[in-house]
């Protein structure tokens, strides 16, 4: 439970992040990202990632230890969700800090957090996950992507799938099977895979909407140093559980709540006006704001809680199925003047209920691990 | 970001509700003594001084974001005693503090002919009344009305009037009760996970099954919700109405999909879940009225 002396503290976090992010987010992309090439899109998001590290808001949640700034998931969901408002861009340094950073910090030799950790704050590296597969998206036990022994480390061959920042990564937080033999769950080990070598094919692949937000990656063969393994040989499963459990959280939530806010109020100047709409509309305004208050209920509680596990545990489900009815209904209702905005969404928003663990998963986690029903 | 948590005081009263009523009630089923006597005296409640724990004397008493608390303990319990109502009441009108015993209000409903008011524990013998929350409005017995059965916990009655309100009294009345229908729904949910643990069908725990799985997965989702819409509604003054029917909204459905568990159980009079589906749509109307009545 936060304090007085926290809650004021948060305050001036706010107040500072304001207004740096006021003075910081490139006018360019606040006003040409829809229209500028993927090359320059890019340079704006990888000179971001250094901007936020020289500002002092890289690794928020980070020990100072370890070179982050050593404060709560609060400030990282508060920064994320400022963000938003000030549509600052999103840097491609995010795997390797939400995800990769966290993970050596539990697990990482301390060659490992040396070696990658200042990298992945100051924005000089970028990183993508290496989990799922074409035959393993949410059942990990199924990864066959193999990492054989060989002289100082492994060669990896395998393909890995729905790998965002692919093309752009040095490296991967890669998961592969290290004991063919080994019972589910302990043949996998934790990688961290220097992505620019030979062997290395990244193809991208193009969604329902037109987009291309993910890759599919090929490793023939790829060599990647013992000293670049986490934790130890059949430890992958551990290691994974604790990446996943940075991934569907807050600060992914704030972030959203940002881009649907910013469609529930299109929608409401679209169609407001109309009575046969406005039960609908209510509902899924409250609802809306319901991601923001369900948010910062969890960060009030201590992070190790149950009651903390309790309140995040539905964030994913709520806003991924909320935003699709959004996207559905402003489909429905487009006109001339919006309806390339709705058609892209309606088709993005499609996949919002399987990135990020499905929802039938979600379903799955909250019955088991909190509810603690039977398997 | 607004701090969301509850104060000591709040979380405070709430635990020690939840303790002695759980004792009071020694695992009994709401089935069992809803229809009949509460498991425990009025004045209990009244010698802890719960029904007080809502006056305001300083800026260190109880916020409404701790009647939230206290009100979400008190609907897992869902005891027919005038706790939750009294002290709403007390709250808002120093003679209903200064009274001793329990005190209802009148609220207007759309359930009942206009100029009739609805009187959650009228039929509570000895309930005092009041007519209005302002400053020298005096609390006087209240004289039995025509019962009104639909929810027992209620214990409910209508007369003649209604009580007139301030403005926060109305938006304070309405939250509360969301509360308690919050916690109410939660109750509900953790009682179907430990029924589909036990009850066994094809050789295996209901529990077991992916579909009855996740009907509770959104029975949880929901209850979470439905509490956190009430800790908006209490935290911001301008959304009460629209946070208060999410919150309602929320709890029903919570509540729709744990009964779902149960099977041909879960609609039998004598297992009692209906009870809390009463309580909870009624408690709806009690809201919609006070908010309805400015």
């Amino acid at each position: 439970m936060p304090t007085e002396t926290e809650t004021a503290s948060r305050k001036g976090f706010a107040e500072a992040a304001r207004q740096w992010l006021e003075e910081n987010v490139p006018e360019r992309w606040r006003t040409h990202r829809s229209v500028m090439t993927e090359e320059e899109g890019y340079e704006i998001r990888r000179e971001w990632d250094r901007q936020l590290h020289r500002g002092g808001y890289a690794g928020l949640s980070l020990p100072k230890e370890f070179g982050g700034q050593g404060l709560d998931v609060a400030e990282e969901v508060i920064f994320a969700d400022l963000a938003g408002r000030a549509q600052a861009p999103d840097g491609l340094a995010r795997i390797g800090r939400i995800l990769t950073a966290p993970t050596l910090v539990a697990h990482g030799t301390q060659y490992q957090l040396g070696r990658f950790l200042p990298k992945i704050l100051n924005g000089d590296e970028v990183w993508c996950q290496g989990f799922s597969e074409p035959d393993a998206g949410s059942d990990l036990a199924g990864v066959r992507c193999r990492a054989v022994k060989v002289d100082g480390g492994y060669a990896v061959t395998g393909r890995k799938i729905w790998t965002s920042f692919a093309s752009v990564a040095d490296r991967c937080l890669l998961l592969a099977q290290t004991d063919p033999a080994a019972a589910r769950h302990k043949n996998l080990t934790m990688f961290l895979l220097d992505m620019k070598q030979p062997g290395v094919s990244i193809s991208g692949i193009r969604q329902s909407s037109g987009l291309t937000h993910f890759a599919e990656v090929q490793f023939d063969n790829v060599f990647v140093a013992d000293e670049d393994r986490v934790a130890g040989e059949g430890d992958g499963w551990k290691v994974a559980m604790t990446v996943l459990a940075n991934e569907r959280g807050g600060v992914e939530a704030a972030s959203r709540y940002v881009e649907i806010r910013a469609d529930m109020d299109s929608l409401q100047r679209a169609i407001g006006h109309l009575p046969e709409y406005q039960r609908q509309l209510e509902d899924y305004d409250s609802r809306v704001e319901l991601i923001r208050w369900q948010v910062m209920k969890s960060i009030d509680y201590d992070k190790d809680s149950a009651e903390f596990l309790k309140a995040a545990s539905v964030l994913k489900l709520w806003w991924s199925e909320l935003w699709q009815q959004i996207a559905e209904l402003g489909l429905e209702t487009a006109d001339a003047t919006n309806v390339e905005h709705w058609r892209l969404q309606y088709l993005e928003t499609r996949a919002a209920s399987i990135y990020s663990g499905s929802s039938e998963i979600q379903r799955n986690i909250i019955s088991e691990r909190i509810l603690g029903l039977p398997r | 970001m607004v701090k969301t948590a509850a104060g000591e005081i709040g979380i405070a009263v709430a635990e020690a509700i939840r303790d002695a009523m759980t004792k009071a009630t020694a695992g009994a089923t709401i089935a069992t003594y809803i229809e009949g006597k509460p498991p425990v005296a009025w004045e209990v409640l009244g010698d802890a001084g719960w029904d007080l724990a809502g006056v305001i004397e300083d800026e260190d008493s109880t916020s409404l974001r701790d009647l939230v608390e206290i009100a979400g303990a008190w609907g897992e319990t869902l005891i027919q005693l005038p706790l939750v109502t009294s002290l709403a009441v007390k709250r808002h009108s120093v003679a209903a503090a200064e009274a001793e015993g329990p005190v209802t209000l009148s609220v207007p409903v759309r359930t009942l002919p206009n100029g009739t008011g609805f009187v959650p524990f009228g039929q509570v013998p000895g309930i005092s009344i009041i007519d209005s929350v302002a400053d020298g409005s005096p609390v006087r017995a209240f004289e039995g009305g025509n019962p009104l059965d639909f929810a027992p916990s209620l214990l409910a009655a209508s007369s003649p009037g209604t009580t007139s309100l301030s403005a926060e009294a109305r938006r304070e009345l309405a939250v509360i009760w969301a509360a308690e229908a919050a916690g109410r729904a939660a109750k509900v949910l953790q009682e179907a996970i430990e029924f589909t643990k036990q009850r066994q069908q094809f050789g295996k725990p209901v529990g077991s099954f992916q579909a009855v799985k996740h009907h509770l997965a959104n029975a949880h989702i929901a209850a979470e919700v439905a509490q956190t819409a009430a800790i908006w509604a209490s935290l911001d003054d301008a959304s009460t109405r629209q946070a208060v029917a999410q919150s309602f909204a929320q709890s029903l459905k919570s509540v729709q999909l744990s009964i779902q568990t149960y099977g041909g159980l879960g609609f039998t009079w004598e297992m009692g879940l209906h009870f809390s589906l009463r309580h909870i749509t009624t408690l709806r109307e009690l809201a919609a009225g006070v908010l309805n009545d400015a």
